[in-house]
């Protein structure tokens, strides 16, 4: 008897030090990773993030960072066991954090949807739900095949993704924008460019069939009627120029991809 | 009745928040060649600014002929009066361009072209102060005694009652200074032009201005002839220095010499040449 | 006599025919090269095709702003350095940039634009301008009459204030925000509302004829503000109005375009080089020159890393600073001193 319930305690003493050893303290600097963490569930874990991270983190937990610097002193005052970090932070305040014993995992701006994925998952793992984050990536590749597959064959639209007005940006490939379109059975007018600024006089040669408009506020809807006035343009005739939230298009998460793609697909055929 | 002076005034108070002119009346006939002169620091520039406009004044009245200056507009004022100042910093004009704006005063908003007579006014000027050899040169590559006659015709061309000079011939070589004042003297003569001049030397100021304004102290010392006012002890009280004053053997005017440390040394060691003095 | 006019109508006819190949250059090259012969034809048969979309919507309007603007610019310039006396003056020295600038920071990180419109953002540009003229103005007139040389160094001052403002701004808000208005302050042509357009270029054709009302005060000033009052200049109020003059120019043209910078400093210098100092010249040969320079620039700054965009403020700044270099070198320094 005696052995037994000492081999149970032992068991769950174990187990206790498993789950204190998972229950961290994170600190986010990226508010998609912010995002991820709450699709996850482990939303608690979260004890610091920045001033532009989604409202539900940002209005509840400390913030830490705004757009140009992280307050490496709050960093150090809250005692995180993770700073999640990615391509956009910069180099120096990750360096800091790591001479100052925190350990810190950046990851790199995702450029396909598969990277969107295996950074979720490297998330899951890295905050002990490597299950659930293999369940919802799983999950959305399935929706995306579903998708995929209800493409019109044979079509491929020419596509201009605009994520900025003054100055003119567009989408270009090595991007998980490149996905979208791809994904569509969309060919991007960008496709041979480097860098996004573009020239109007650009676009118009292209001449895309569909314009979506990724910026927000009024700035996306005057946008729009500048592009409805130049009645040369192929999707201005077919008039498939539509305003997209840059909340939900712009944040790398498997969930948010794909439900923008669905969007996207929807307005497109 | 006609004023029949150029300048008057009167009971003028005017100047800096550290130095104040107070009480000073004078009064200049027309056609005269006027010099003010007095130890530095004693008001002269001061009493000049406030005659040309420069400097506001507190109290008093600074009549020019009949008119009180201060109610001239600034236009009226550049017809009548004409100024000369010591440096001339004209940069990178032609001399020709440089006269001409002397006609300012007289084109109206919208006239965009000098006309036939604003060049032949420019060129007669020129002409008289030798200038017109240089017409076409920049201002900046005349001497300095060059640039100073090229503001003369400048003056000039303004057509004006007074000319008014701020010591003229100051910083120039003794032939400039000469053929400058000849000129002066010309013009005052011949063409009955009041002129009227801050100087400092004193025996230049003798031999070609016909009436002296004393100044000390931010007060009139003395005004007058030239004989009336460079007397030894008037200069010995304004400018504290010993002098001899005799009269210039080539004119009769009253030159002054200075007697250095060392004359006065030999005349203290000699009691009965004191006498003379 | 003859020979002074003659030549000024030479340089006129000379910067009219250089603006007019400018012009001609700068509608014909682009993403779509258009020749010469066939830019009338598609004008005037204005259909629905890509050139003509291009070429009247895209290429006409950043041509009129590039003339509206480079010659507002160069005319600022041009009254302000003959105001102060000094070459170093162009209209952004006295704060008119910073004021601009902190305007469109102010409006777009507190999201106006998203509330009210775009057009929000030249308006707070304007407003901006306009405080800081307004103080620099109000201040240096205290003492009731006009010292030049404190109104430089209180719009130098007012500058830094509003850049240091600006910074501050730019330090607490998000990335996207900074990025609109770090592009925004690096200038650009490219301005889809028509009308704005037309009003600058109204204002610069206004101010260049109202500028003609002053050219006897500036020529009286090359002498100095005291020589010139000797001359019967009314030397306050020619300074006061040729300020506000030459700095709401500049105002109206950060709104709309941006911060460009050295155009209103390297103009006026050249073109004193060029054909003298003399203002009947100097002011049209000023905004007909400057005019050129930003239509050329712009023609650069949208062909040079085709068909990426860089911004306009980049050409002017090294372009015109190396050219006007080239220039200096060959001429002596002494004309930069002297008016």
């Amino acid at each position: 008897m005696k052995k037994t319930s000492f081999i149970v305690f032992v068991l769950l003493a174990c187990q206790l030090i498993v789950q204190a050893q998972e229950a961290k303290r994170i600190i986010s600097l990226v508010p998609w990773v912010t995002k991820s963490l709450y699709l996850m569930g482990e939303q608690d874990q979260l004890v610091g993030c920045t001033n532009y991270c989604p409202a539900e983190a940002s209005d509840h937990i400390p913030v830490v960072a705004n757009a140009m610097m992280v307050n490496i002193e709050k960093v150090l005052t809250l005692n995180p066991d993770l700073v999640l970090a990615s391509s956009l932070n910069k180099p120096e305040t990750i360096d800091i954090l790591r001479k100052l014993g925190i350990k810190v995992v950046s990851q790199p701006y995702p450029k396909s949807f598969e990277e969107i994925c295996s950074y979720f998952i490297q998330i899951g793992e890295m905050v002990g739900q490597p299950a659930k984050a293999n369940e919802i990536v799983a999950q959305q590749k399935a929706r995306l095949a579903k998708l995929k597959a209800n493409v019109p064959d044979g079509k491929n639209p020419k596509v201009f993704i605009q994520i900025g007005a003054k100055p003119l940006f567009c989408a270009i490939p090595e991007t998980f924008m490149e996905d979208f379109i791809q994904f569509s059975g969309g060919k991007n007018i960008a496709e041979e460019l480097k860098m996004g600024s573009v020239t109007r006089e650009y676009v118009l040669k292209q001449n895309p069939d569909i314009i979506f408009i990724v910026t927000m506020g009024i700035v996306a809807q005057e946008e729009k009627d500048t592009w409805l006035s130049y009645q040369a343009l192929s999707a201005s005739k077919s008039r498939k120029i539509f305003i997209l939230d840059a909340d939900k298009t712009c944040s790398p998460t498997p969930i948010l991809f794909v439900d923008a793609l669905e969007e996207m697909i929807k307005l497109m055929y | 009745m006609m004023n029949p002076d150029i300048i008057n005034i009167q009971n003028l108070c005017c100047g800096y928040p550290n130095f104040q002119l107070s009480a000073i009346n004078i009064d200049i006939p027309k056609g005269s060649f006027a010099g003010i002169i007095g130890p530095n620091g004693s008001g002269k520039t001061t009493l000049f600014r406030a005659i040309t406009g420069t400097l506001g004044i507190k109290s008093g009245k600074i009549l020019l002929g009949d008119k009180n200056l201060r109610s001239l507009s600034p236009r009226l004022r550049a017809q009548n009066i004409a100024i000369v100042s010591q440096f001339i910093d004209a940069g990178d004009m032609s001399v020709e361009d440089y006269v001409l704006l002397g006609r300012i005063p007289y084109h109206s908003r919208f006239s965009f072209f000098e006309s036939e007579e604003d060049y032949s006014i420019a060129r007669k000027y020129m002409e008289m102060t030798d200038t017109l050899r240089f017409k076409d040169q920049l201002m900046s590559e005349l001497s300095g005694g060059e640039q100073q006659l090229a503001a003369i015709a400048r003056a000039l061309t303004q057509q004006p009652e007074l000319l008014l000079l701020d010591e003229p011939t100051s910083h120039l070589d003794i032939t400039h200074q000469v053929h400058i004042l000849n000129l002066l003297q010309q013009l005052n003569q011949e063409m009955g032009l009041s002129v009227l001049m801050v100087i400092h030397d004193l025996n230049l100021a003798s031999e070609y201005c016909d009436r002296l304004i004393l100044v000390n102290r931010g007060k009139i010392h003395t005004q007058g002839t030239p004989e009336e006012v460079l007397t030894f002890k008037h200069i010995e009280d304004v400018y504290q220095t010993v002098v001899v004053t005799q009269a210039n053997p080539l004119s009769g005017k009253p030159a002054v010499f200075l007697a250095t440390r060392k004359v006065l040394k030999e005349i203290q060691e000699k009691p009965a040449d004191k006498q003379e003095k | 006599m003859q020979k002074k006019y003659l030549r000024w109508a030479f340089y006129l006819a000379g910067l009219f025919v250089l603006l007019i190949a400018s012009v001609i250059l700068s509608l014909s090259v682009g993403e779509m090269n258009l020749g010469f012969s066939d830019i009338f034809s598609i004008l005037r048969k204005g259909n629905d095709s890509m050139e003509y979309t291009i070429l009247s919507q895209i290429r006409l309007p950043r041509v009129l702003l590039g003339i509206a603007v480079g010659g507002s610019l160069s005319l600022s310039g041009v009254l302000l350095q003959g105001v102060y006396r000094n070459p170093l003056v162009e209209p952004y020295t006295l704060g008119i940039s910073g004021g601009a600038s902190l305007g469109v920071a102010f409006a777009i990180v507190f999201g106006l634009h998203k509330l009210i419109g775009s057009f929000v953002l030249p308006m707070t540009g304007f407003a901006g301008a306009f405080l800081i003229i307004f103080l620099v103005y109000t201040i240096s007139s205290r003492s009731g009459r006009i010292n030049i040389q404190s109104m430089l160094l209180t719009g130098v001052m007012i500058s830094f204030i509003a850049s240091s403002s600006m910074m501050l701004l730019m330090a607490t808000t998000s990335s996207e925000n900074l990025h609109g208005i770090v592009f925004w302050i690096m200038g650009s042509l490219d301005e889809p509302d028509r009308s704005l357009i037309y009003i600058t270029l109204i204002l610069a054709f206004a101010s260049l004829v109202a500028s003609y009302l002053f050219v006897q005060p500036l020529n009286a000033l090359r002498l100095g503000e005291e020589k010139a009052k000797h001359l019967g200049i009314n030397t306050d109020t020619t300074i006061k109005l040729l300020f506000l003059l030459a700095s709401l120019l500049a105002g109206v043209c950060v709104a709309v375009a941006g911060v460009i910078g050295f155009v209103g400093l390297i103009i006026p210098h050249l073109m004193r080089l060029l054909v003298g100092s003399d203002y009947r010249i100097l002011l049209v040969s000023s905004f007909l020159s400057g005019s050129v320079f930003l239509v050329l620039s712009d023609v650069i700054a949208r062909t040079i890393i085709s068909p990426n965009e860089l911004p306009i403020g980049v050409i002017t700044g090294i372009v015109g600073g190396i050219v006007f270099l080239l220039m200096m070198s060959r001429s002596s320094v002494q004309s930069l001193k002297n008016n």
